[in-house]
């Protein structure tokens, strides 16, 4: 395919179809749904962090006029069948709590749904809440994943016998005695290197929670069926769950992702308990039921990621070669009650993605998620890698600290030189040049000077510094690692309809959630078909119209969806030519020798010989006569991309900070990234991906933290008391592209964004340590405050003090 | 405990018995049914999507009750545009790409269309400084710094 030819808008700056509504108030969002007859669904959530359910009063709540119905655990568990169920359960080897959408028996965090009330006004549901009684006995809290996994912990699920949910090794092959062999190797590498770092890192719980909150509108009509509105990332997944768990056959069974939704960064990927009660009451009630979570309810069950304690060891040459890497990761699950990722999938990710872009000659990666009274881990954006990442950058700049390298010039030492490549944990990555990526972001950084102008600045006691870091990312998630990871296909699948008057439509399965699908698809399929944009549309995430996906999620639509889309459009083109050729008589004409350019098809061995696109479509679709032999009429397709191996993104970042050491406050100057992104379908989308997906991880570096007082209280439920950033707080970004394209994808595109934050957290620690390298200071925890910057000055002074 | 009031929004008045404790933000999205108001925080006031003006004031909409504004004028982002016409802030957000999800949007438009009434030529700090009110997750604000100096330029 030429990108040079008119009209080619794969790589042109073209300002987003979906703006129009969003500028002028006329998205649609969840919230914005009614329906005749609707009733509001409300949650009565659990005050406690584990107590036992002896009794619940509900008759003065029900007392109050409005209230249409309240149901608790016990009066749902023998109608709804419990989870796991199947097709939200991994292949990976785990426990699967058992649990239904309301507690039964036991509240096991603070926020779990215990029981729903139906009401006619939201307002009537709120004071419904205030009226329901529960008489708990407290259990002891299990509060952090050490003491959970300490023999004879209580329990948080009684039916297992401690509170391991899962536990792997992700190194030294296929048999006990490789791994054994491989981690002796290990330890033999320990034992003997020139440095070994080895630190303990702690990353809090945080992520990425969007604007909107969650929430449902289901409706229940005898002859269609169940059609329910949900803010979901995975509508053809919560189609197949919810037919499953409510037993409604799946012909009955519709799930609408609304078109616009308020950002989802991987919260509305799981399979959440919420949704099956409120389609079970619509259908129960015979009446649409609508519930939309407040930011309170959200806050305090979802958005909660990270959460891992990553006891890292990598040892190096003296002159700067990494040669193995260790690591202990322990993650604090929650509950463990989660369809899809039941928590421990984000952390098994992120130790398959701990060694990153650098070479090793061994390793040895394990990891054990424990349960406990929390709120269950829900993705977020650097799933399950932040944490890993964090680790891992950290300790490479020590590394280099020992060795007396710049960390720069260490990691550029030990980038992969050349791929595929397949890390010591297994992930294949498939294409890119590091060093490429890497040379650039150099360019941007002119680190000599950098250095003298440091020189000089603490010279006036004023502490700036830089920091390095990088990330390999997924482009999309191949069947081969999502069916096992999330027992999900990993293809993309796009429809294509063309019509009779040479007008477009692209239907998708997964759910955009803010990220400009029906502008970078419109773009991608105009020009396979030499069109406008404009006259394309795209219609996303409605299970009643568009082909099956697993979701928008692991950045797979630049990679899988828009590979689909181009495939079906390449298909249609063979066939819409097939037809040009037979009634032209051109007889020689293969169904390589026709272009498609500014709405007319043209025939290459003759250009006199041309036909518009629209008579082209007018001509199979309306007059489906003197067809060429064996054709049928119509012009539609949908086709599956599915890349043999898995792939990958790159990228690379500095910042630079200033620090005030009297009380620790730092400031960030500037950010710099380089990317490899591959072949770019919309510059500017690219870029808003990549500054919102760096203050995300900026945000969550500085800023975040989910606190859990002792009794197992969420002390952060509101934006007041868990802080987002706000644009004074973040640094202007320079994106900068050093690009490769993806040989195995039609456009050489790469799936981007998902992964991207997850290298900021120790870009900006290595830039504070940096700043601060005259107290000789290892951050090693997260989140990164003042305050606790200005203790490790105190006690480097009183050390330096002593010495 | 009930009140009628008379609120205008973009023009249009609604006489409307409502209970006293209605929010402002529910009378627009529910009694007036103008759902480009949008709610993102437990009503605390933070998030700033809910954002409107009242008589020309840049307000949060979830800290006001519906009673309080009785009398008063209210434009939502619905009312921006007229006769179709895109201001040239709306215009900017989508030329600069100053928007992903589009929750956030109109609080923003809201506040800045105000702010840019107040300061029509700020500075990038200046900008930044008045978008303290307004959280966005997905752009990083970049962009929408950008649109607003665009916007003030025009």
């Amino acid at each position: 395919m030429s990108v040079d030819k008119k009209g080619a808008w794969v790589g042109a700056k073209f300002n987003r179809k979906e703006d129009h509504r969003l500028t002028t108030g006329k998205g649609r969002y969840l919230a914005d749904l009614t329906l005749p007859g609707m009733l509001h669904l409300t949650f009565f959530r659990s005050e406690r962090a584990h107590s036992t359910i002896n009794s619940i009063d509900t008759s003065k709540a029900m007392a109050l006029p409005g209230v249409v119905a309240i149901v608790t655990g016990e009066d749902i568990k023998e109608k709804i069948l419990s989870m796991p169920q199947p097709v939200v359960q991994p292949g990976l080897p785990a426990r699967f709590p058992k649990h239904w959408p309301l507690a039964v028996g036991k509240v096991k965090f603070h926020g779990e749904p215990v029981a729903a009330i139906v009401s006619r006004d939201k307002y009537i549901g709120a004071d419904a809440a205030e009226l329901i009684e529960v008489d708990y006995t407290d259990l002891p809290y299990v509060g952090d994943p050490e003491s959970a996994l300490k023999s004879g912990a209580p329990l948080v699920h009684d039916d297992w016998d401690d509170n391991l949910i899962f536990e792997m090794g992700f190194t030294g092959g296929d048999t006990e005695e490789s791994q054994a062999e491989n981690d002796a190797e290990v330890e033999k590498i320990m034992q003997t290197a020139d440095i070994v770092v080895q630190k303990r890192f702690r990353v809090q719980r945080c992520g990425v929670t969007p604007m909107e909150t969650r929430g449902v509108l289901a409706n229940w009509d005898e002859s269609d069926g169940m059609i329910a509105h949900i803010t979901t990332q995975r509508p053809h997944i919560d189609r197949l769950a919810l037919s499953d768990i409510l037993e409604i056959p799946a012909e009955k069974m519709r799930i609408v992702a609304p078109r616009d939704q308020g950002g989802g960064f991987g919260v509305k990927a799981p399979f959440y308990r919420e949704p099956i009660l409120v389609c079970y009451l619509a259908k129960a009630l015979g009446r649409p039921v609508k519930w939309v979570e407040s930011r309170q309810e959200h806050l305090m069950v979802v958005s909660q990621e990270r959460d891992q304690i990553n006891d890292l060891e990598v040892a190096a040459t003296k002159d700067g070669k990494l040669l193995a890497v260790r690591n202990r990761g322990l993650a604090d699950c929650g509950d463990g009650c989660q369809g899809v990722y039941w928590g421990f999938v984000m952390p098994f990710l992120g130790a398959v993605e701990l060694p990153n872009g650098y070479t090793w000659e061994r390793g040895d990666v394990k990891l054990k998620v424990a349960v406990t009274n929390k709120s269950c881990l829900s993705p977020a954006r650097a799933f399950g890698e932040f944490p890993t990442r964090f680790a891992m950058e950290r300790a490479v700049d020590m590394v280099a600290n020992r060795c007396g390298m710049e960390p720069a010039e260490l990691r550029r030492k030990n980038l992969i030189p050349e791929l595929p490549y397949t890390s010591v944990c297994g992930e294949y990555m498939d294409s890119g040049d590091f060093l490429k990526v890497w040379d650039n972001l150099m360019k941007e950084a002119d680190l000599p000077a950098f250095r003298k102008q440091q020189e000089e600045a603490r010279k006036e006691g004023r502490y700036i510094g830089i920091g390095f870091g990088l990330g390999v990312e997924l482009s999309g998630v191949s069947s081969e690692l999502m069916v096992p990871m999330e027992n999900q296909p990993g293809y993309g699948a796009a429809t294509i309809r063309l019509d009779a008057r040479g007008k477009v439509q692209i239907f998708e399965g997964d759910a955009p959630q803010g990220q400009g699908h029906e502008t970078t698809a419109a773009q991608a399929v105009a020009h396979s078909f030499g069109i406008h944009p404009n006259d394309v549309v795209v219609t996303t995430g409605d299970t009643g119209t568009t082909p099956f996906g697993s979701g928008t999620i692991g950045a797979r639509f630049g990679s899988y969806f828009v590979s689909a889309a181009v495939q079906a459009a390449e298909i249609l083109k063979k066939k819409i030519v097939r037809f040009m050729a037979h009634d032209m008589a051109l007889s020689d004409a293969t169904e390589d020798d026709f272009e498609f350019v500014e709405g007319e098809i043209i025939y290459l061995k003759d250009t006199n010989i041309r036909q518009s696109f629209r008579d082209a479509c007018e001509r199979n679709i309306m007059a489906p006569i003197n067809l060429p032999e064996g054709e049928t009429a119509g012009l539609e397709h949908t086709a599956f991309f599915e890349a043999d191996k898995p792939m990958i993104a790159f990228n690379a970042d500095f910042c630079v900070v200033e620090v005030n050491p009297d009380d620790g406050q730092f400031k960030m100057l500037s950010w710099t990234s380089s990317e490899d992104v591959g072949q770019i379908i919309n510059p500017q989308i690219v870029e808003g991906q990549m500054q919102g997906a760096i203050v995300q991880g900026i945000s969550n570096t500085i800023f975040e933290e989910f606190i859990y007082d002792e009794n197992g209280q969420q002390l952060t439920a509101d934006f007041e008391n868990y802080k987002m950033a706000t644009a004074a707080d973040v640094p202007n970004m320079k994106i900068t592209h050093a690009p490769t394209p993806c040989p195995h994808t039609p456009l050489g595109s790469r799936g981007i964004g998902e992964g991207r934050p997850s290298d900021v957290p120790g870009v900006i620690t290595n830039a504070v340590c940096d700043a601060l390298s005259p107290f000789g200071i290892e951050i090693t925890e997260l989140p990164l405050r003042p305050n606790k910057i200005w203790h490790l000055i105190q006690e480097a002074k009183t050390k330096q003090a002593a010495d | 405990m009930k009140t009628t009031v008379n609120i205008t929004i973009n023009g249009e008045s609604y006489e409307e018995t409502i209970p006293n404790r209605m929010l402002l933000v529910d009378f627009i999205r529910e009694v007036a049914v103008q759902t480009g108001t949008h709610v993102g925080c437990t009503y605390e006031g933070v998030c700033g999507a809910c954002t409107i003006q009242l008589d020309g004031e840049a307000v949060k909409s979830c800290l006001m009750l519906a009673v309080q504004a009785d009398g008063h004028k209210i434009t939502t982002v619905e009312g921006l545009a007229t006769g179709g016409k895109l201001t040239p802030l709306q215009t900017a957000f989508n030329e600069h790409h100053a928007l992903q999800c589009g929750y956030c949007t109109p609080g923003i438009l809201m506040n800045m269309d105000e702010f840019l009434k107040k300061n029509p030529n700020p500075t990038e700090d200046e900008i930044r400084h008045g978008l303290v009110g307004n959280l966005c997750r997905c752009t990083g604000y970049a962009h929408i710094v950008e649109a607003v100096k665009a916007a003030a330029s025009k």
